[in-house]
Parts: C-alpha cells; sequence; structure tokens
C-alpha cells in the first residue's frame, strides 16, 4: 500500500525526517539528494535514530555510535548487529511515497 | 607455521631497548637501540603547557605535559607532536566532540564517578627516557608490596616510574626476529598508525565506535600509546606477547588503544598488566580495547589490573569473533579505587565460541565494578562466563553481565556462573545480570552463589596445623584457582602471594 509521507524539499539534504505512519516509526534520510526510508529504531538499543547525525549514506546513532548504511539497512559497526529494516520510496514529484 | 615457544621471560631479562617515539625517520617502528636518542626539545612552550629538562649523564630528554583540563587545541596538539596522518587527526577531534556532548553514566557507582573532575587532569603526558620521580617519593606501601612479592629491583624501579627500562638479554632479539619473519606485525599504537595505516584506517574503531560512551570518546580523542598486533593467516605465535616487550615511557599510559586482529586460523595470546601494584600520578585511566578474531582463529587476552588505589579505571574492551573463532578474555581486577570494566565479545560467526574468566578482590575503599557481556549473533555459538569476586575490608564488588541471543542464533548455548566470597560485615558485594534472549531455540544458563568462608573448610584445615590467615589464604587462593590456572606461571606465583597479602587481617 503506497502513502505520501513527506514532501521532497521538507528534507534538508544531509539530514532525516522522522514520521510515523500506521503506528511505525520510519525515518526518512536525504544522502545527497536520494531519500531512502528506515525504520527509526536502532537494532541495539530500540531507541529511535532520528537525533542521531548523517554522514553520506550512513546514519549514527547517538547514544552508541552504532552506523547503518540507509541504503541497505546493514549494521557497520558495533554495537549494532542486526540490519534495520528499510522501505521502498517512490519519489512522485515532491512527494515521497512509501510502500509499506 | 608455530613459533618456537619460549618460557616467559622475567622482566629484568628483557633487552635493553628505548623506543623512538618522536623519531620515525628510522623506519622500523621497533627499532631498537643500545644508545640513548638524542631527542629533539619539543618547541618553544605556549600559555599554559609546561616543559621541564632532567639532566643526565646522557644526552638531555625533556618532558612535555599538557595543561590541565581537556580542549580542542590540545587534542590538535597531542597529533601534531605525534606528527600523525590527517585521518587521525580528524578521529581524534570527532571523538572530542562526542566526549564533550555525553554526559556521565546515570548507572553504577555515581558517587565515586562525581569525584572525577575532569577539569584537573592532564589529558597528555610524554616523558623520555627519564625518571619521573624519586625512589623516595613512592608511597611507603607499594615499596612493602614489592618486598612482599618478591620483586626484583630492577623491576621494582620501572613499576613505579622512577626508571623507564630494564636491564637486558639477547633472548629477546631473537624472540622479535622470529615475530618479523613469520610477519607478525607487533608494536605500540602510534607507530603502527604511521607504519600500517591501512590495517588501522579498516579497522579501528570498528569494535568500539567513539560514540560508544563517554570515556571511549575520551579515549578516542586523546590516546597514546597501546599495542598494536597483526597475525597473519595461519600463523600461531606460542609465546605470550607481553606489553613489556614494546616498552617505551606510554607504557603505563592513561588512555591507552589497544587493537589486536588475528587472521583466519590465526592464534595468539597477550598479556597486559602486572600483579605488583602500579603507581601513578594520572588519577583516571580509560583504555580501549578491540579484539578481531577472523574466521577459525583464536584469541586470548590475559590482564591482571593492580592501579594503585587512587586511580579510576574504566575501560571499554570488546571482541569480535567469526566463524569458528575463539576469543577468551582472562580479566584479573586487583587494585585501583574504582574499576569499571565489561570485556565483551560479539560472536558474530557460525560456531564461534567466548570464554570470558574474570576475577575481582576488593579491599578497603575499593570497588571493582565489572562483568561480562556476551552476544549471540549466529547459530551454534558458545559462550561460558565465569565470574568470582572476594571483599574484605570494607571492600565492594559489582557483577554486571548481559547474556544476549539474537534472532537466528538457533543452537546458541550460554553459560554464566558468578561466586561471591564476603570476608566481613563491612563488605558487600551486587551481582546484577541480565539476559535478553530473543531465539527460543537456544540455552542459557545461570548459576550465582554468595557465601563466606566454610567454617568446617577452615576449622579442617586449621586442625592441620595451618594458623587462620594461612588457612583463609589457601581457601581464597582455591576460589581464584580456576582463574590461576589460566595463568603463566609466573604471574600465578606472584597472584598467590599477592592475594595472600591482601587477605591479611581479613580473618574474623
Amino acid at each position: 500500500m503506497s502513502r505520501v509521507v513527506a514532501r521532497v524539499s521538507e528534507i534538508v539534504p544531509g539530514t532525516t525526517r522522522a514520521v510515523n505512519v500506521d503506528g511505525v516509526d520510519i525515518l526518512l534520510c536525504n544522502a545527497g539528494g536520494a531519500i531512502y526510508a528506515i525504520e527509526d529504531l536502532c537494532t541495539h538499543d530500540g531507541s529511535p535514530l532520528d537525533q542521531g547525525t548523517l554522514d553520506g549514506a550512513c546514519v549514527i546513532c547517538p547514544r552508541h555510535g552504532a552506523t547503518f548504511d540507509v541504503r541497505t539497512g546493514e549494521a557497520l559497526t558495533l554495537p549494532a548487529v542486526l540490519p534495520v529494516p528499510t522501505f521502498a520510496v517512490t519519489i512522485e514529484g515532491d512527494d515521497v511515497v512509501l510502500d509499506l | 607455521m608455530i613459533l618456537p615457544a619460549y618460557p616467559p621471560v622475567k622482566p629484568e631479562k628483557i633487552l635493553q631497548l628505548r623506543l623512538h617515539n618522536l623519531d620515525y625517520a628510522a623506519g622500523r617502528g621497533y627499532a631498537l637501540c643500545a644508545m640513548a636518542p638524542q631527542v629533539q626539545p619539543p618547541t618553544a612552550p605556549s600559555g599554559s603547557e609546561q616543559e621541564y629538562q632532567h639532566g643526565f649523564h646522557d644526552p638531555e630528554h625533556y618532558v612535555f605535559k599538557s595543561g590541565k583540563g581537556l580542549t580542542r587545541e590540545i587534542v590538535e596538539r597531542i597529533s601534531s607532536m605525534k606528527q600523525e596522518p590527517e585521518w587521525m587527526r580528524d578521529f581524534r577531534l570527532n571523538a572530542y566532540e562526542l566526549f564533550m556532548s555525553k554526559p556521565m553514566p546515570s548507572w553504577g557507582d555515581t558517587a565515586l564517578l562525581s569525584e572525577i573532575d575532569f577539569a584537573d587532569l592532564h589529558y597528555f603526558v610524554k616523558s623520555t627516557d627519564g625518571p619521573e620521580r624519586n625512589w623516595d617519593d613512592v608511597p611507603d606501601d607499594i615499596k612493602r608490596t614489592f618486598d612482599r612479592l618478591g620483586i626484583p629491583e630492577a623491576e621494582r624501579k620501572f613499576l613505579s616510574g622512577v626508571s623507564a627500562q630494564y636491564e637486558s638479554e639477547v633472548v629477546y632479539h631473537s624472540v622479535r626476529e622470529d615475530l618479523e619473519r613469520a610477519g607478525v606485525l607487533f608494536c605500540d599504537m602510534d607507530t603502527a598508525v604511521k607504519l600500517h595505516p591501512e590495517i588501522i584506517r579498516k579497522y579501528l574503531s570498528t569494535v568500539i565506535p567513539p560514540g560508544d560512551n563517554k570515556f571511549a570518546a575520551l579515549n578516542s580523542a586523546v590516546w597514546s600509546g597501546g599495542s598494536f598486533v597483526y597475525v597473519p593467516k595461519g600463523v600461531e605465535v606460542k609465546m605470550p606477547l607481553q606489553a613489556y616487550f614494546r616498552i617505551n615511557a606510554e607504557n603505563m599510559g592513561q588512555f591507552e588503544r589497544t587493537l589486536i586482529i588475528a587472521d583466519e586460523g590465526a592464534k595468539v595470546h597477550y598479556i597486559e598488566g602486572c600483579t605488583a601494584p602500579k603507581f601513578s600520578t594520572a588519577s583516571l585511566h580509560s583504555a580501549v580495547v578491540e579484539l578481531i578474531a577472523l574466521d577459525g582463529s583464536s584469541i586470548r587476552y590475559t590482564t591482571i589490573q593492580n592501579w594503585y588505589r587512587n586511580i579510576f579505571n574504566l575501560v571499554t574492551k570488546r571482541a569480535i569473533a567469526k566463524r569458528n573463532a575463539t576469543v577468551e578474555w582472562v580479566d584479573g581486577n586487583i587494585g585501583s579505587r574504582l574499576t569499571m570494566k565489561y570485556p565483551a565479545i560479539y560472536l558474530m560467526g557460525e560456531g564461534a565460541r567466548g570464554e570470558i574468566l574474570s576475577m575481582a578482590f576488593a579491599g578497603e575503599g575499593q570497588h571493582q565494578d565489572a562483568g561480562a557481556k556476551v552476544i549471540h549473533a549466529a547459530p551454534n555459538t558458545t559462550s561460558v562466563v565465569t565470574n568470582k569476586s572476594v571483599v574484605a575490608h570494607g571492600g565492594k564488588t559489582t557483577y554486571r553481565g548481559l547474556v544476549e541471543i539474537y534472532p537466528g542464533a538457533v543452537g546458541a548455548k550460554a553459560r554464566v556462573r558468578c561466586d561471591a566470597l564476603i570476608m566481613d560485615d563491612q563488605s558487600s558485594s551486587d551481582t546484577k545480570p541480565t539476559m535478553k534472549i530473543h531465539e527460543q531455540r537456544s540455552t542459557v544458563e545461570h548459576e550465582a552463589s554468595v557465601s563466606k568462608i566454610g567454617e568446617e573448610q577452615l576449622f579442617y584445615a586449621m586442625s592441620r596445623g595451618l594458623t587462620e590467615a594461612d588457612a583463609t589464604a589457601m581457601i581464597v587462593n582455591g576460589f581464584f584457582d580456576f582463574f590461576i590456572k589460566e595463568l603463566p606461571m609466573e604471574y600465578a606465583v606472584e597472584l598467590n602471594r599477592l592475594v595472600k597479602m591482601e587477605m591479611e587481617g581479613s580473618v574474623g
């Protein structure tokens, strides 16, 4: 089911934006112009990633430094071990459309 | 290839050597030389820095000590003094920002932790080949401990910071040659950054990112010294590598950074610390140790920590074990005022195995807050944690442990055993284990006990002619036997004596 969750123009390149879609916390990341969507949950401690920093295509959890590749969800450093779930993103004009 | 086994070499027999910390033009980062190095004095002091000179019969040596407190400028100065590449300087500065932004832990011994005054510490002291203090300044109780433990003269001076080198012997030379021929890289971290940047950049901070916790961030910003070990595929290093073998003035550094990598099928045992009390004027020691055991390899890391009783020892130690690899932490905590240390193993590959043996002794005014963490992130992984602690004279120990089994770690087996021995009414021991099990097809066992010395055991020993003090010492040494028998002979002998000493006066 596709949903418009945000506008591209709302997400500054190099930053993230947290949205809640049907009870699921999702983090939209603008990595150099491309938008990616991951679940807003660090797989290490189960708390949100939205206060972390986006470095290129990697989001760094603010609490313990766990790093995830937002394109694949892969955990790049400890203490995170499990990948974070990703969601397919389609851009329609200025709309960010997620397929949930 | 298997290297010949050498008997553990007593420190006073190690070749006299001085490492050039400031002279990297030599090419061989761990070059040995018999002559005292000609050290270039640092540039003129600026502002709050102090530089002073020791007179020797040899060429003059300088000591650099940064001003108190930590600023961005001091971090930059550390990096430029070490003549580090740009990427390491950036790494430090990024870590500095993280350190400044993170709060102190809200858990643990917050009362003791609040005594740390970050603004009142020196974060970088570089001394080259010069005694930092007089033998007369060394506290009496340390001197007495040296006597009791039978520590050789040469070692006493080194341990108390009075002297920066040992006596020598040819054995050491040939040991180093063997390591080199096998392709084993073993040097201090400062040198490794310059000589092996590709390996360092690939692995450093992948196990413990600077953002992991406030003290890992601090270490990442101001680290100095520590060991770098890389063992190539299939190489088994028979003799334990010891920190003594890379002796330099940073050996007892406040912020050591260690990285050990065992390539596929390699095997290595590394030992640090010693049973004799280590005296240091720096009151905060915060080391970071990262171990990476690639497929089929094996790393054992032994630590005996006996820091002097004024020291805060806050350490982050973590290992990754890949497929069929083994990592063992053998962790002894005897000294320091407050130690917070939780050696961790991430079992990332199928069939990986982890073992953590930890012992803690807390006497008057001490708090050993130690533990173990094991994370099973792959199927058919096994782990064993054995933790034993003894408290006496009002000391306090805490065991803080974690066993986490991630989904998919089918067939994981974890076993934890914590035993505490409380010697008197003033002392206390807490056990705080946590188990997070996300995979039903796994087995987790936990066993804990708290006791005092059994009356019957004591009576039996005394009825055989032992005094109560001797019997107590013997029983406590037996309690710690699981740990002591894993140590090389000399450490075991010293530790036995040390335990006996610590137990004195704890009868009744």
